[in-house]
């Protein structure tokens, strides 16, 4: 069985990159809205002029801007799946349900990540030149993102799957989402502004966001794992 | 019918409790002064608000209790419970809302504080109010109950995360009872207003499960008409 | 016709799903043998969809038991899952995934041995071996039909499910979906869901109506009446709409 289950988690990751890549509907939106998003700081930031310092606003400004941008992924891929009642044929087939989440999230994270990796330079640009830049080292801002991706591609995966049922989809996803993410975002904000300012205060409080995000990702995975059984067949 | 009269019992009880404890907060228990020997009066509201606040995560853990429970049996009357622990959680939710902004306004003089014990209470109102949003939006009633289920327990593990999260940052909320420097009349006030509310929010909670199992037999008996 | 033999096929047994009071089928009981092909008919909510969820494993009874190919659909259902396979109204495709790949992949989900071969086999069997390159999307709703048969048929079902196969078809499609229905028709057992009063008798070997979640009628088709037949169908429909 372990071996079928393995099978099955490559190739619901497979069709989902291969679908992603023919009709490029996720990353494409997703980094539209990033870059509007952008222009719209700027608008937000214009009267405050030079006398502000970007950095200590930035870390905020990045995942309001990533927060928003990952429901639109989240939304798009189980859309498809229930178009022509896919996820039906899905759970006929001899899958074990948490394939089906795994599968799922590993393919949201992934596409997550290339989508925040292609923007942030292109914010940092933007925004950060001829300024003080980062402060500390970039991996640091690395970490920050895959720790932080984790959490929301797992409770984002189950939420979907949630949402793609109701009337109304995306606006229920934002409700539902938003206020769980709540302690992830506050400590990804914290994780990033520690890593932008640099020195040794920062990396210290910057060791203690990321143990929040682990924390949280560790509990809130676990959890949507655990409940996305239910879920799916419901 | 025997867990009905209790309800009712518990009813009176829980408003004579309450009522005592507030008449005791303003006749009884001593005021607390500030250090400079000012009396404190705002604090008062706090025999009212930690009761409510306490109420309010109590019956949410019934959210979750039911919601795995309906989870293991798919039987709708835990569904019902779970339902209902909710209304009940959001009004106490919503009541110490209330209380914690009248008191940062006379204390703070502002109507709202970005401050952990806040910000926690409004992320859970949030939770708790989305909880009802999903509800409103799926048709299925066996499908709505298992997204409710699904949500209010990833809600109630949520909650005390952002609560904790928020305290991390420091906090400027007052540490109202202090432990061992608590004069025993402010203590046992408290305690009667801390009792008195959960009798009320397990009236609450009984009297309107009570209500939905009446509706529900009312339907059971429309469907055997029409059979 | 199938010789049918004795072993039932699929075998219901005071099924009964409800959420509270609510019953969606409500002590259901009948069975059919290997080979037959059992038309369910009935008003729209009258459970027919949720008896097919259920023989399918998609859904659990609430009391009472239902056993496919010999597997009960609780107990059994992993086993059970690659044994059964569903033709519905609904194609169940990926738009965006080329017929082959929307195949190859279904043939992972089963684990299929050698899954190229099979699925060439499969897109020859439907004739849609010259369009295998494209994607779904293109597709008319004949050739969709075709390929979500191919697609139920990849990991060698011995009960198909069909869930109001001929609802949207044109003629020409219909036809094509007989043939391949009549081709496969010696290996496999049948249970179809339809509101086509005449295509459901025409196929079948026994007939069920459904009406709020009751058997109102259970007989093999040798023993049907037809008039009595229409006559009880259009009572429980109600305003005769068939």
């Amino acid at each position: 069985m372990g071996s079928l289950s393995w099978r099955q988690f490559k190739a619901i990751l497979r069709k989902d990159i291969v679908m992603e890549l023919r009709t490029r509907e996720m990353l494409t939106s997703m980094g539209l809205y990033a870059i509007l998003t952008m222009v719209v700081y700027q608008i937000a930031l214009v009267e405050a002029g030079e006398g502000l310092d970007v950095r200590l606003v930035m870390p905020g400004l990045i995942w309001v801007a990533f927060i928003f941008m990952s429901m639109l992924g989240l939304n798009r891929s189980f859309v498809h799946e229930k178009d022509q009642g896919c996820l039906d044929a899905l759970l006929l087939a001899p899958i074990d349900r948490p394939v089906i989440f795994l599968a799922k999230f590993a393919g949201n994270l992934l596409f997550l990540l290339v989508v925040e990796a292609l923007t942030l330079p292109v914010f940092a640009f933007l925004f950060l030149q001829g300024r003080a830049g980062f402060g500390g080292p970039l991996w640091m801002v690395a970490l920050v993102l895959v720790g932080a991706s984790i959490g929301i591609s797992g409770i984002g995966t189950l939420l979907a799957t949630i949402s793609v049922n109701t009337t109304g989809k995306d606006i229920m996803l934002a409700v539902l989402f938003v206020p769980l993410q709540y302690p992830l975002l506050r400590a990804a904000v914290g994780a990033t502004f520690a890593a932008v300012i640099g020195g040794p205060d920062a990396t210290a409080s910057f060791w203690n966001w990321m143990g929040w995000i682990a924390g949280f990702d560790i509990i809130m995975v676990l959890a949507a794992f655990g409940l996305y059984e239910f879920v799916i067949e419901a | 019918m025997k867990r009905g009269y209790l309800a009712e019992v518990m009813l009176v009880l829980g408003a004579v409790l309450t009522t005592a404890a507030f008449l005791m907060t303003f006749f009884w228990a001593p005021p607390s002064v500030y250090p400079d020997g000012r009396v404190d009066f705002a604090q008062k509201i706090f025999y009212f608000h930690v009761p409510v606040a306490e109420a309010s995560f109590l019956v949410f853990f019934f959210t979750a209790f039911y919601g795995v429970r309906f989870l293991m049996t798919k039987r709708k009357e835990f569904d019902v419970k779970a339902r209902i622990a909710t209304e009940v959680t959001l009004f106490f939710v919503l009541l110490t809302m209330a209380t914690g902004i009248l008191w940062t306004r006379v204390e703070w003089n502002v109507w709202w504080q970005w401050e952990p014990r806040l910000t926690t209470y409004f992320i859970m109102t949030l939770l708790v109010i989305g909880y009802f949003v999903l509800r409103n939006s799926v048709e299925d009633e066996e499908r709505r109950a298992t997204y409710a289920a699904a949500f209010g327990i990833l809600a109630f593990i949520d909650a005390p995360i952002s609560f904790f999260i928020t305290r991390v940052v420091q906090s400027t909320h007052p540490v109202v009872f202090k432990s061992g420097g608590l004069e025993p009349p402010m203590l046992v006030t408290f305690i009667v207003g801390q009792i008195g509310m959960l009798m009320l929010g397990y009236a609450f909670y009984q009297l309107r499960l009570k209500e939905e199992e009446l509706k529900e037999r009312l339907e059971a008996l429309k469907i055997g008409l029409g059979g | 016709m199938p010789e049918p033999v004795d072993q039932p096929a699929v075998e219901v047994r005071d099924l009964t799903r409800a959420f509270g009071v609510r019953k969606a089928l409500d002590g259901v009981s009948f069975s059919v043998p290997e080979g037959a092909f059992l038309s369910v008919f009935g008003p729209n909510g009258a459970g027919k969809t949720t008896l097919l969820k259920v023989l399918t494993t998609l859904v659990a009874p609430s009391s009472g038991s239902a056993r496919v190919c010999g597997l009960d659909v609780v107990e059994g259902a992993v086993e059970l899952r690659s044994r059964i396979g569903l033709i519905s109204h609904n194609p169940l495709l990926y738009p965006d995934l080329t017929a082959e790949e929307n195949l190859l992949f279904f043939a992972e989900m089963y684990g299929v041995e050698r899954p190229e071969e099979r699925v060439r086999e499969l897109l020859e069997a439907v004739e849609l071996d010259h369009r295998r390159l494209d994607t779904t999307r293109t597709f008319s709703r004949g050739m969709l039909q075709r390929l979500s048969i191919a697609r139920a048929l990849l990991h060698r079902p011995d009960v198909l499910f069909l869930d109001e196969p001929y609802s949207g078809l044109d003629p020409h499609a219909m036809d094509i979906l007989d043939s391949l229905v009549a081709s496969i028709r010696q290996h496999h057992t049948f249970v179809m869901v339809s509101h086509d009063l005449e295509k459901g008798l025409e196929l079948c070997t026994h007939a069920l109506i459904l009406a709020q979640g009751r058997v109102v009628l259970f007989e093999k088709r040798e023993d049907i009446d037809e008039r009595a037949f229409r006559a009880t169908y259009r009572s429980v429909v109600g305003m005769g709409v068939s």
